[in-house]
């Protein structure tokens, strides 16, 4: 393979120490190294804004509950139709689009990793199929272990060891990146019509407590020296007061690892309601961040609302069920045997809703009010808080006071009386948008090691240059510029090789899929434990050899394996 | 400005035409416009004889006239927002959805989908419509937000489907379901129907023929005199539909 020289760019990599220098980047072989022959390809970047490839650390592309959202919405594929041009597959769909068409649309933003936010064992097949078909980034698969009734029982039984090799097993059975705990217990409880309102509710039927349930999975997590923390979707989503909730669930996280958080708490913008009702929802998102602040063992990604049309799909069915209480509109609920469950519904954030306003300024303030960028991460929770394509213009209202008081005018005049957004005058610079869309992502999942969000010399040759020129342009006045810019690279490159150039996909791509396996001892493999294998042939309605997915569901999987403390 | 658009004699006349660009806008400038024959990517003109009089500043000044073979163009006047297009026979489905203004007039029959999730302007067709007339796409909470469908003749079934704005007028019958979950603007039928209003929540709809297998969830309210085609009616004013929190008003000649 020819080598690839960048030259001219303007390149912030956090993750290098290095902010805002003009030089040359040199790919051979799918990688950075120091310096290429001559003869190498050459793209004058121009002193254009370059940054490693980004990186979604919580978004749902693919998967079952996605492809629900698909054909319950036949009106969302209306929309975002572009016909076959050259190497680009017919698309169509807004929020919730065709797999081509979300990894087109990363790719147009520079994105070349992501990571899908809930993942059913069961249903692992279904989504690693689709993983093949987005094939311009590498991605992840968070597992869902939030009411896995063996997780359950290890918990009961106050057994953090059988908890670790249950996730090591359904790990390496299902090719999973990490784990995933959505409303842990509440998920389950509401397969017989129950819910828990807070960590220390017991599930009913299984004599556990969600605090009990993430204790024990961040300390399994780290027995298995997984490379992600836990993954954490708080209990009572979307419901007035669930602050408290989110911050009793940020108190229980210990600092285990020097790497990385403990815990990562996704979309906590939904997690950061005061108030008693719907009436009187306002904005708790100072004491959020203070408690963020203080510990350096949590990270959290914003969830940040855009107004307009979206779907929204989570495996918090009792969530889902009180939307859709809300709207009256289409709905689905979906149950996961013995492992967890689902929902979808369509929905529409309006600048007249007081509710969803306050909903729009709670993720900019979280954002605003975390002084550690590595600590918070851009994030719309795609598609339930807007679809992915809305980042460019989170981050022009992140970077620019201007923008977020023009925003002011438009929504619900009562909002500021709920929110202190406007009183906040931070603005971010390109360096912290870089932390945030991806250097903190790469440190957060552990994956700096296999050579992402960075641009040293052995890293993945990913690298999105992007039309703006930060010595000539002032972000706080020309948001409308950064909008463009972010939304639209000039180049990306994946894996040493140009995929996108001005926004459109140019080549066929090549993903590959990341997977952990953590190598546990033999006495606590399951395959070999008489009663997991009983059980599991007693209960599932698959049998356990059928159970695992085969090899050739990931046709370029990457293992990253590490070996258990157990 | 005046287009006239005759279809020219085609090898395979059943093969349809994709018209979305048939709006009078596209013909203020010289703009290429491009239909599509099957998959085929075609020029207006080698699918159509055109012929162009006088100027015009707006697209409100601009008439298309479609002539000839129209039943098998689709799309007609789809996103349209000014002007007015006549159609000298019969059109095919998908004309004039999502129009904003402006007026289409048909002289034949209208294939299915006519005026579908429209917002605003008129169609006239003077002969018959088939099924989901003035309605809903799938999937969508709201079909019909604004203007008006006239039809002289019959239509087929689901009439006005999700119909949550504007007039519609069916003077011949209906097939079945009309105006099922409809949720607001009126629904007028001048002859019979099956089963109309099912899960209706909104908007009025009128019926001065027979309404055979009226669904039992409507809660008789009254009666009222009213006046269709010239002739006082006396009608029977239901609310409903019940079974959905319904505030709908349907009113039957008795």
């Amino acid at each position: 393979m020819t080598g690839l020289l960048v030259k001219n760019a303007y390149v912030i990599d956090p993750l290098s120490g290095v902010n805002g220098e003009i030089m040359d980047i040199a790919v051979r072989d799918g990688k950075i190294v120091e310096d290429v022959r001559s003869g190498a390809v050459v793209i004058d970047a121009g002193g254009c804004l370059t940054l490693p490839g980004g990186i979604d650390s919580h978004s749902h592309v693919c998967g079952t509950k996605v492809n629900f959202g698909r054909y319950m919405s036949p009106e969302d594929m209306r929309a975002g139709r572009t016909a076959r041009k050259g190497a680009m597959h017919v698309t169509s769909g807004y929020s919730v689009p065709t797999t081509f068409g979300n990894s087109y649309r990363y790719s147009a933003m520079g994105y070349t990793t992501v990571l899908e936010g809930a993942m059913a064992p069961l249903e692992a097949r279904h989504t690693h199929e689709e993983f093949t078909a987005t094939p311009h980034q590498d991605m992840l698969a968070n597992t869902l272990f939030d009411g896995n009734w063996s997780i359950m029982e290890a918990v009961r039984d106050k057994d953090m060891k059988r908890a670790a090799a249950v996730v090591a097993w359904t790990l390496a059975a299902v090719k999973g990146f990490a784990i995933k705990l959505t409303n842990p217990g509440g998920t389950e409880a509401w397969g017989w019509g129950e819910d828990v309102h807070s960590i220390r509710d017991e599930v009913p039927h299984f004599g556990v407590t969600p605090a009990e349930i993430i204790e024990t999975m961040i300390q399994a997590n780290e027995l298995l020296n997984l490379p992600h923390s836990v993954h954490i979707h708080c209990n009572n989503l979307g419901v007035p007061g669930n602050y408290q909730t989110t911050l009793d669930t940020i108190n229980l996280a210990p600092d285990l690892n020097k790497d990385r958080q403990s815990l990562y708490l996704t979309h906590v913008q939904f997690h950061s309601y005061g108030g008693s009702t719907w009436q009187d929802i306002c904005s708790k998102s100072e004491d959020i961040a203070r408690a963020v602040n203080a510990r350096p063992q949590v990270a959290i990604d914003m969830g940040q609302i855009m107004f307009g049309r979206t779907t929204t799909m989570t495996a918090d069915g009792p969530m889902e069920w009180k939307l859709y209480m809300l709207h009256h509109n289409k709905w689905s609920n979906h149950d996961v045997e013995l492992e967890t469950g689902s929902g979808i519904i369509p929905v529409y954030y309006g600048r007249k809703s007081l509710v969803n306003c306050v909903m729009w300024a709670i993720g900019l303030e979280l954002a605003l009010l975390t002084e550690n960028p590595w600590q918070c991460m851009l994030a719309t929770d795609n598609p339930n808080g807007a679809p992915f394509v809305k980042y460019p213009e989170i981050i022009a209202l992140l970077m620019s006071r201007k923008l977020r008081e023009y925003e002011m005018k438009v929504i619900d005049p009562r909002t500021e009386h709920f929110v202190p957004l406007f009183a906040i005058d931070r603005e971010l610079d390109w360096y912290e948008i870089a932390v945030m869309t991806r250097a903190a992502q790469a440190k957060a999942l552990g994956i700096t090691r296999i050579g992402k969000g960075h641009l040293a010399p052995g890293a993945e040759a990913d690298i999105a240059i992007y039309p703006l020129k930060p010595d000539e342009l002032d972000p706080t006045v020309d948001y409308q510029q950064v909008m463009a810019g972010f939304a639209k690279t000039r180049y990306t490159i994946k894996r040493g090789r140009v995929v996108a150039r001005d926004g459109e996909v140019i080549v066929e791509g090549a993903n590959s899929t990341i997977w952990s396996r953590s190598d546990v001892p033999p006495e606590y493999d399951l395959n070999q434990d008489p009663e997991f294998v009983k059980k599991f042939e007693q209960y599932y309605t698959v049998r356990m050899r059928n159970y695992p997915v085969q090899d050739v569901y990931l046709p370029r999987g990457l293992c990253i394996r590490t070996e258990a403390s157990l | 400005m005046r287009v006239i658009l005759k279809t020219r004699p085609r090898a395979k006349p059943k093969i349809p035409i994709e018209a979305e660009t048939i709006i009078p806008q596209n013909f203020l400038r010289k703009n290429d416009v491009r239909v599509y024959e099957g998959n085929k990517e075609r020029k207006l003109e080698d699918l159509f004889y055109i012929t162009i009089e006088g100027p015009a500043v707006s697209p409100d000044q601009v008439e298309v006239i479609l002539t000839g073979d129209t039943g098998v163009i689709k799309r007609v006047g789809e996103y349209m927002n000014a002007g007015r297009i006549i159609v000298e026979g019969d059109i095919g489905m998908h004309c004039g959805n999502f129009m904003s203004a402006g007026e289409i007039i048909i002289r034949g029959n209208a294939d299915s989908w006519l005026g579908r999730e429209m917002r605003g302007g008129v169609i006239r067709c003077e002969g018959n419509a088939a099924h989901y007339c003035a309605a809903g796409y799938r999937g969508e909470k709201r079909g019909m937000r604004g203007g008006t469908v006239e039809v002289l003749g019959n239509a087929g079934d689901f009439a006005a489907e999700y119909l949550c704005g504007g007039d519609v007028l069916i003077h011949g019958n209906c097939g079945d379901l009309p105006a099922v979950e409809m949720r607001g603007g009126t629904l007028t039928i001048g002859g019979d129907c099956h089963r109309p209003c099912g899960n209706m929540t909104g908007g009025t709809c009128r019926i001065f023929g027979a309404a055979h297998q009226f669904l039992p969830t409507f809660r008789k309210n009254g009666s009222e005199e009213m006046e269709y085609a010239g002739k006082q009616h006396r009608m029977a004013v239901y609310r409903g539909d019940v079974a959905n929190r319904g505030k709908g008003t349907v009113l039957i000649r008795t």
